[in-house]
């Protein structure tokens, strides 16, 4: 059988033969598992489709067994199939020829593009393999294969199973394989040839003819007709003339004078080499018949451009290097990095060396309680102009990280306000340029919990993704960082909104840094409403026109600022940089106030010593309500915002509140903590509404816990009595307390309950800590987002249909990942992976359009067909040609391959040149020889053949059996494979 | 802690002020009617452990004020819940009709998208009903949500709110499982390999 022996090494080694118990039980085993796995007896399934070894799919089932200890495993392999109705047919079955023996001969699956090797052999939808488990192992003497094949056969024989059973033999990359099946009164032998080197009279069809004959050993004469299919693949490598459309990235664009901002915010795309290796042709006569066509040592009827199917594989480049990947992946790597900035750029860059104040050792305690630096307008220069001075001072004569053009360029794209003389005003630069902000895709941060694509983290990320690709690495990404907090800082101190940030509260639903940024950005607010406030009441003239009206915003839409008001209420205590706790909440009065003032002393009515009391802190009058015991409006206070809060903050604040357990007191105890917003609300209604009792406050508070009633009183008129709830009523219960406690102190005057310079400080402290690895981790998911954006977007110019069905599920998978506070590097890698995966795709599909030139193509109906054709070649493993070589996409092809050839021709004039003995040697090889100089194709590199016939075995007087023998030649090796029936019942 | 707890999860609690939310919650967990509970301050927080289909779930319930005023804390308290018990007073118009604000606010703030919602029509011993159970039906089934109706005070439908939600947060995959145990999802493989031996014997000719 084998046809090369190889030395005798040991493999697995049985100790006794004589007693056989060992293969006894091996055969046992064997039997065992065919039994287990229904696979006695004759089950005849439909027959075979044209195709459905491609398009259906295919299972295996494996179990392990050994002989002695060496272990095999058995597998089943099979076609997943709708069972078929066996009901009744049972007896006619009875006598039947097995199935795989008659699959032998179905021609509706030569060839098929992607198969089990068994399966492309012999055709078989079903069959079981034994074979070494270990990858390693292997059997290798002669005595052990027969052995191994006695054991099938015995295995069969006794358990009745007709479906064919291999046993893997010599090493496993040489996929070498004996089997049998067995029927009733019949058996099929699949015996295999593998060859290194070809015998020159197998590598045309007349020579493989004459060895199946022989083989078969037909009595008969004449012969009958044997069935021939044969392929004939062709490799095209040479694209040379089709240079890959792809532009390396031009770096030195990106640095030079001009870059724009746009620049930065943009993600590269594309695959830096050919995604698109190879090209197979194959080109297949599916049906001839002996005699119909001559193909011998001499001469070949078998022209590829008359071949009748051509079908097309393509062979893309493992791994190519893709851009967009790339710079995602560096950026992840990052993340890994355990330098601090500090560490990075020399140390203390973070000391503030604009004061000028030369003690070191402060540096540190100096974050904590800053003072504000005298920078009254911010221009980009001035601010590159510092931090280059400060890296400079400490690392020496070292250029900096990052040049002057870059940094400004980078900083004026994610600070534009900066470069207008105008003020600098947060409100103003977020722009909507790309997405509406309804749309999936610009609400895509909310599931990645990222930052929406107009933010300025996002644009950071994309930032520092760039400069850590192009600019300067790590250290370039410290560099920009350092800038970035300076920057903040500066912001806080001159009271300059960050842009690019919404307003309101953090929003919980992007990532830790964006709501850190718009923490400092609400800070920045309320610190500069107080300053605005104390500046309009010292009569200081406002020099940032525009910003008072923001602070009134602030306050709700229905506050109205008063620049006359509030003079000689200003205490010293609303100094910024006082210590903060006696600092107030301010908010500047409104014109209700200044009215109710002067009305509210006219009038008479509810408890004297209330009157006398001056109402203070009104928003405006609550509908048509009246206080219950003067009759006077109610009026909604002014009262404090409640404390903007970030995710970490919160998980905090909710972890001591769950920590106080559930017990009544814990729940007391809970209540009151967080009852501060309560009182202050109380005391502020109490100072709008002099003679208020807490049943008005809770008429606006807690509507439903007041309680209306129409009752007639003793006149017979219908009124209205009210009371508090039961609840509310309860003695003691924490509202009546807080009521009690609540001194009527309008909110400006109370103490803040959200201490803007603490929180502010608090959120530059962790600002300046963060590590670039801690910050790519901030940020992974922003870069995450904008790749898979640029992924959608570059798809949507390819319109490929299995590649938005990926970003789909990168989208879902991501959201998943995302969303856990610490997602594990590997399911990051995953999504990053999947990516670039998608955008290997899209620059196959790209290159390949390229190569059909389907934009070349004039006619409307043809470049239809063309496109289409190009897109299955992306999605399915092999393409028919329509038209084989007469059809358009034929024709293009077999151009490319002549063009190829041209190429090959003139190298080989070159070769020419060569040593004779080299010449000589390329002569000798038949397939050279044999192969006609000035052909439009190159040799083959596979050549396939399948022949079929069905004759009586061994006896002219036997049953006819299905014959098959299939043999294929590649430059590396010559398999034959076939399967010869025999009828075994008169023997 | 116990160690067949399966599982901690997270749950919410809103709705319109007074409508019971405090009330079903202390039913559920202790098993009293307290007439005398206070307006609830912010948020409150509860833990009960229970086991639906012999898993064990520990169950931090987080309970939150329907005062206007307190409403603008609470939001933060939407973040990695895994249920949102969404409440109205059955004998109360005015709190079913603002349940399309309470969901437009969980829509906002909630950080997952398949987190399990329920709705309970709640104080249905009463006799002044305003609210019939059809249309409260109506408005779960069109906003996907499960529905039960309850009372805090006689018990009825409470413990029965709480296992179907914990059931459905655990039959809702990828839900209840912590980073760890979450399983990667396998993303369909474009990718095939080419030649070589390791390809268990699927191969093309070359
Ligand atoms: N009859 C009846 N009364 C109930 C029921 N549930 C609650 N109540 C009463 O309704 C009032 C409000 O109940 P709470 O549980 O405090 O309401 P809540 O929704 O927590 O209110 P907030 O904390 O303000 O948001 C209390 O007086 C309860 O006694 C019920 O099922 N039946
Ligand atoms: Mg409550």
């Amino acid at each position: 059988m084998a046809a090369d022996s190889e030395p005798e090494s040991e493999v697995f080694e049985i100790t006794d033969f004589t007693t056989a118990s060992e293969w006894e039980r091996f055969i046992s085993k064997v039997e065992e598992v065919l039994n287990d796995w229904k696979l006695i007896g004759n089950s005849l399934g439909r027959p075979l489709e044209k195709g459905i070894f491609t398009s259906g799919t295919w299972e295996e089932k494996s179990d392990e067994i050994s002989f002695a200890d060496f272990k095999f495993s058995v597998t089943h392999h099979y076609l997943v199939q709708e069972s078929v109705d066996k009901e009744g047919k049972d007896e006619i079955l009875e006598d039947a020829i097995p199935q795989s023996m008659q699959d032998l001969l179905c021609m509706n699956n030569d060839f098929p593009p992607r198969a089990h090797c068994l399966v492309r052999w012999y055709g078989l939808r079903e069959f079981v393999v034994i074979a070494p488990a270990a990858h390693s192992d292997a059997v290798l003497s002669e005595s052990k294969c027969n052995l191994l094949l006695s054991s099938v056969s015995i295995a069969l024989g006794n358990t009745g199973c007709q479906v064919p059973l291999f046993v893997q033999i010599h090493h496993k990359w040489r996929r070498m394989y004996v089997g049998e099946c067995q029927g009733p009164g019949i058996r099929t032998d699949f015996e295999m040839v593998h060859l290194r080197k070809v015998p020159n009279q197998y590598t045309h069809l007349s020579g493989l003819l004459d060895i199946f004959k022989s083989k078969i050993g037909c009595p008969l004469t004449p012969l009958p007709p044997v069935s021939i299919a044969i392929r004939f693949t062709y490799v095209l490598q040479d694209w040379q003339q089709y240079f890959w459309p792809q532009q390396p990235p031009d770096i030195d664009a990106l640095v030079g004078g001009e870059v724009g901002g746009l620049e930065f915010g943009k993600l590269p795309f594309g695959a830096c080499e050919d995604p698109i290796s190879e090209l197979h042709l194959a080109t297949t006569w599916p049906h001839l018949t002996e005699g119909i066509i001559v193909d011998n040592d001499v001469y070949s009827d078998l022209d590829p451009i008359q071949a009748p199917h051509w079908s097309v594989r393509v062979r893309k480049a493992d791994n190519p290097q893709c851009l967009l990947g790339d710079f995602v992946t560096e950026f992840f790597k990052i993340c890994r990095r355990k330098e601090s900035t500090d560490e990075i750029l020399g140390r203390s860059t973070f000391e503030e060396e604009g004061r000028e104040i030369a003690d070191i050792t402060h540096a540190l305690s100096k974050l904590t309680e800053p003072t504000p630096v005298p920078i009254h307008k911010l221009s980009v220069s001035n601010m590159v102009h510092t931090a280059k001075k400060k890296i400079r001072k400490h690392r020496g004569l070292e250029e900096s990280p990052l040049n002057n053009d870059v940094l400004n360029t980078i900083l004026l794209f994610l600070f534009p306000d900066a470069a207008s003389e105008k003020t600098l005003d947060g409100t103003t630069s977020i722009d909507n340029s790309n997405l509406p902000s309804e749309s999936e895709d610009y609400n895509l941060y909310n599931q990645f919990k990222s930052a929406p694509s107009d933010s300025l983290t996002y644009k950071l990320a994309l930032c520092l993704c760039m400069i850590n690709f192009y600019h300067g690495g790590l250290k370039g990404v410290a560099h920009l960082w350092q800038e970035f907090v300076l920057e903040m800082r500066f912001r806080w101190e001159n009271n300059f909104l960050i842009p690019g940030l919404t307003g309101g509260p953090p929003d919980l639903r992007c990532c830790l840094l964006h709501q850190k940024l718009q923490m400092l950005n609400c800070c920045i607010e309320r610190k500069k409403a107080r300053d605005e406030g104390k500046k309009t009441s010292d009569n200081i003239t406002n020099t940032y026109p525009g910003d008072v009206g923001k602070a009134a915003d602030l306050l709700g839409p229905d506050h109205r600022k008063d620049t006359d008001k509030e003079k000689g209420e200003v205490g010293k205590s609303w100094d910024s940089w006082s210590d903060s706790d006696e600092e107030f909440f301010e908010c500047l009065s409104d014109t209700e106030e200044l009215k109710g003032n002067g009305q509210e002393s006219g009038k008479k009515g509810g408890p004297k010593e209330m009157v006398n009391l001056k109402p203070e802190g009104r928003l405006h009058q609550h509908g048509r309500l009246t206080l219950l015991h003067n009759g006077e409006p109610l009026y909604i206070p002014v009262t404090q915002e409640p404390a903007p809060m970030t995710e970490d903050l919160l998980e905090e604040q909710s972890e001591v509140l769950a920590k106080l357990g559930t017990s009544a007191e814990g729940a007391h105890l809970r209540a009151r903590m967080q009852s501060a917003c309560l009182l202050s609300d109380m005391e502020s209604f109490k100072a709008a509404n002099p003679g208020c009792i807490l049943e008005d406050f809770v008429r606006w508070y807690s509507p439903r816990d007041y309680i209306e009633e129409e009752v007639i009183d003793e006149k017979g008129d219908v009124i209205l009595k009210g009371e508090l709830s039961a609840r509310m009523k309860i003695p003691s219960n924490m509202w009546v307390e807080a009521w009690e406690t609540a001194k009527p102190i309008p909110a400006r005057r109370q103490r803040r309950l959200f201490d803007d310079t603490r929180e502010a400080e608090k959120v530059l402290h962790y600002l300046a800590f963060q590590k670039p690895a801690d910050l790519a981790r901030h940020l992974l998911p922003c870069v995450i987002h904008a790749a898979v954006l640029k992924v959608k977007e570059e798809e949507s110019l390819e319109n490929i249909s299995s590649v938005k069905k990926i970003i789909k599920q990168i989208i879902s998978h991501s959201s998943k990942v995302l969303h856990f506070p610490n997602p594990e590097d590997k399911k990051l890698e995953e999504i990053i992976h999947q990516i670039t995966n998608v955008e290997a795709i899209i620059a196959r599909a790209r290159s390949l359009k390229a190569k059909f030139g389907t934009e070349k193509c004039e006619q409307e109906e043809e470049k239809e067909d063309l496109e289409r054709f190009v897109s299955c070649l992306l999605e399915q493993p092999e393409v028919l040609v329509t038209g084989a070589g007469r059809g358009h996409a034929g024709r293009i092809i077999h151009k490319l391959f002549v063009n190829a050839q041209r190429l090959t021709e003139s190298s080989d004039e070159a070769a020419a040149m060569a040593p004779p003995e080299e010449e000589l040697k390329r002569v000798g090889c038949p397939e050279e020889r044999r192969h006609n100089p000035v052909s439009d194709f190159p040799a083959p590199a596979g050549r396939e053949l399948i022949l079929r016939t069905t004759v009586p075995r061994p006896a002219p007087y036997s049953k006819a059996l299905p014959q098959r023998m299939y043999s294929v030649l590649t430059k590396e090796d010559f398999r034959l494979a076939g399967a010869f029936s025999s009828d075994t019942s008169f023997f | 802690m116990d160690e067949d707890v399966l599982t901690t999860l997270k749950i919410l609690i809103i709705g319109e002020s007074g409508v019971g939310k405090s009330s079903l919650l202390l039913r559920f967990t202790d098993d009293t009617f307290d007439p005398e509970l206070a307006a609830t301050i912010g948020v409150d927080f509860k833990v009960k452990t229970i086991s639906v289909d012999g898993n064990k779930a520990k169950l931090a319930i987080w309970d939150t004020a329907g005062q206007e005023r307190f409403r603008t804390l609470t939001p933060s308290y939407y973040r990695g819940a895994q249920g949102v018990i969404l409440v109205y007073d059955v004998t109360r118009r005015d709190t079913f009709v603002k349940l399309d604000n309470w969901l437009n606010e969980l829509e906002t703030y909630c950080t997952r998208n398949d987190i399990v919602n329920m709705l309970v029509g709640n104080k249905i011993d009463k006799e002044n009903r305003e609210v019939d159970r059809n249309e409260g039906l109506k408005f779960a089934r069109k906003h996907s949500m499960l529905f039960i109706e309850a009372s805090a005070k006689t018990c009825d439908g409470v413990q029965c709110a709480f296992e179907e939600l914990v059931e459905k947060i655990i039959q809702t995959p990828g839900l209840w499982e912590s980073e760890n145990q979450n399983k990667g999802v396998k993303l369909s493989h474009m990718e095939e390999s080419h030649g070589g031996g390791a390809c268990g014997g699927y191969c093309s000719v070359l």
